[in-house]
């Protein structure tokens, strides 16, 4: 009993608290530096959090019954609103890190590519009880004046059971938030429309990933499709002079064998002619979007402690000022 | 507009630098007319600062806190008039010294990275479009401007000169600098889980914020102890300050980053 006893006290002392934060600020900025992708998911740094947490959470516990008897003994406003505030605090970053832990538990997220007209159904994206249908109606780039990008729009149609519930624009800085799956404007691409006549003779149409190889009828040579160039300068190569389609090319390169032959930008219903009577025409390109999806159960409780937090360090704060802090210094 | 914000640039920065040597004369001289002059040239300054950010309103029709050039006008201001409102109403002149050329060195650094023009208007990237962004970034330039002037008052306590100056009105930057740290990392979660779908991914500047606000923290429960004052609380607090230079300029200009808007 009375090992259990030292161990609770060391773990909730609040000089163990500080070591923990130095700790996780050394850590952290050296982690940073050698490993920036892996550091913070490693098992280690982890349990520095848990350590974290378990300390907080008791000295948390520990400042409820201060802040308790202090309110019974009736003492000055100003110390009121602190130690109320002080604790707040406290307990806001308590919440913080359990929220993020349900996170690491239970959370999930995903990526999903949508042509307009395509749909996918959540459940299969994410493990998740309440089932529904997303359905890209128009993916668009909005523009500025100078052809920098404004804001880029998912219009997108929720389903249930094949029915229509609602209609939604997803923007950056607007997310989806529906039955605690949470959706966002994450990227977006291009595929690139060709027509060819293809080895066996067939007139062929189809839409294009930027890489794909177009093998037509007729020759030896292949097409690559390098890349779409929405506004096309050849002094700036390869990128694009604005996002805004003011001059839109495709960038292809033809191959005989493993023999590169050429490299080409062509415009749209230009067709190219890559062999004696072989030709192919870019017809133009089909954007899609990129929505980042999750299910996140911690995230109220991440909220939550992040506005107890936020009210925590303005009520500590009223007090800050004034007499008190003379008191302090004698 | 742009000729007029390039000269008036230069005048900030020569009213901070010229405060700042009346200043630290004033310390060495012990001259009382040399604080008078220096004030003088601060509050002039500060006006000249302000009418700058005035302009750079108008031009935009946004306020200057949208990039790092902007941030960097925005903080060194506040900086410089956190420091005229304490000396008013305290006795920490000794410490304008140091105040001032840290801020004229952040005026210059400022000038060296724009070339002096401040005209130049980019319409905001769409993940910046959003109502958190004045707050979140307010509450930011607030919090490094009062760390700012607490470190200036805790180098100065280091010489004789700033004896005068008294510990709990450094302590007093250091919460008000800690309160508001807290509430810009908090708004910039809540903004980055709206534009990213993440509260919180370790990206530099979010790492070497919390490590600045740890440090912080650490030393606000030392101080409370009063465990640690005098040199070691002076020392914490330079070292925070340093901290939050890195968080600044080395996130911003050395690291990349979901915060590379600079």
């Amino acid at each position: 009993m009375e090992h259990v006893r030292k161990v609770f006290k060391f773990i909730s002392s609040m000089k163990t608290g500080l070591v923990v934060l130095v700790l996780i600020g050394l850590v952290s900025a050296i982690g940073s530096a050698v490993f920036p992708r892996t550091f913070f998911e490693t098992l280690f740094f982890k349990l520095l959090l848990l350590l974290l947490l378990l300390n907080m959470f008791l000295c948390t516990v520990n400042r409820i019954r201060l802040t308790v008897r202090s309110l019974l003994a009736g003492p000055g406003r100003k110390v009121w609103y602190r130690n109320w505030g002080i604790l707040l605090l406290h307990l806001g970053i308590v919440f913080i890190l359990l929220g993020g832990m349900m996170y690491s538990a239970y959370g999930q997220n995903n990526r999903i590519h949508l042509a307009a007209g395509e749909r996918v159904n959540m459940q299969r994206v994410l493990d998740i009880e309440h089932s529904f249908t997303l359905q890209l109606n128009e993916f668009r780039i909005e523009f500025n004046e100078d052809g920098s990008p404004s804001q880029y729009v998912s219009e997108v149609t929720i389903l249930e059971e094949g029915q229509k519930v609602k209609q939604v624009a997803i923007s950056v800085n607007h997310p989806l938030n529906y039955k605690g799956v949470k959706a966002y404007q994450y990227s977006f691409g291009f595929m690139i429309n060709a027509e060819y006549v293809a080895e066996d003779g067939e007139e062929k149409s189809g839409s294009f990933v930027e890489g794909a190889l177009l093998q037509p009828g007729g020759t030896e040579r292949k097409v690559k499709i390098f890349k779409y160039i929405p506004n096309f300068n050849p002094a700036h190569g390869m990128n694009t002079v604005t996002l805004r389609p003011d001059n839109p090319r495709i960038i292809f390169s033809v191959y005989e064998g493993d023999k590169f032959l050429g490299v080409g930008a062509a415009a749209f219903n230009e067709p190219v002619e890559i062999d004696e009577n072989v030709n192919v025409t870019f017809t133009g390109v089909e954007p899609y979007t990129v929505l980042e999806v999750k299910h996140d159960p911690g995230l109220p409780l991440v909220l939550a402690g992040g506005i107890t937090l936020m009210l925590g360090v303005c009520l500590a704060l009223l007090t800050a000022p004034g007499r008190k802090s003379n008191n302090d210094h004698r | 507009m742009g000729n007029i914000m390039t000269v008036i640039i230069y005048g900030v920065l020569f009213s901070y630098l010229l405060a700042g040597i009346l200043y630290l004369g004033g310390n060495l001289k012990s001259k009382a007319s040399f604080f008078k002059y220096a004030l003088v040239l601060a509050v002039v300054g500060c006006v000249l600062h302000f009418a700058l950010l005035v302009m750079r309103t108008l031009l935009t029709g946004m306020l200057p806190l949208t990039n790092g050039s902007e941030f960097l006008l925005t903080f060194a201001w506040v900086t410089v008039l956190i420091y005229l409102i304490l000396s008013y109403r305290y006795e920490i002149q000794a410490a304008g010294g140091v105040v001032m050329l840290l801020s004229a060195l952040m005026v210059f650094v400022l000038i060296a990275l724009t070339g002096g023009s401040l005209h130049a208007v980019a319409p905001l990237m769409p993940a910046l479009k959003s109502p958190w962004l004045t707050v979140h970034v307010i509450t930011a330039a607030v919090a490094y401007s009062a760390f700012t002037v607490a470190a200036g008052l805790a180098v100065i306590q280091f010489f004789p000169v700033g004896h005068g100056i008294k510990e709990h009105h450094m302590n007093l930057l250091v919460k008000c600098g800690f309160a508001l740290l807290s509430l810009s990392i908090v708004l910039g979660a809540i903004w980055a889980e709206q534009a990213w779908g993440r509260y919180w991914s370790w990206d530099p500047k979010e790492t070497w914020a919390l490590i600045t606000w740890l440090i912080y923290a650490v030393y606000l429960h030392l101080y409370r102890n009063r465990e640690w004052r005098g040199n070691n609380a002076r020392w914490m607090v330079i070292i925070g300050f340093l901290l939050v230079m890195f968080t600044f300029f080395g996130v911003n200009y050395l690291l990349p980053g979901l915060h590379s808007y600079a």
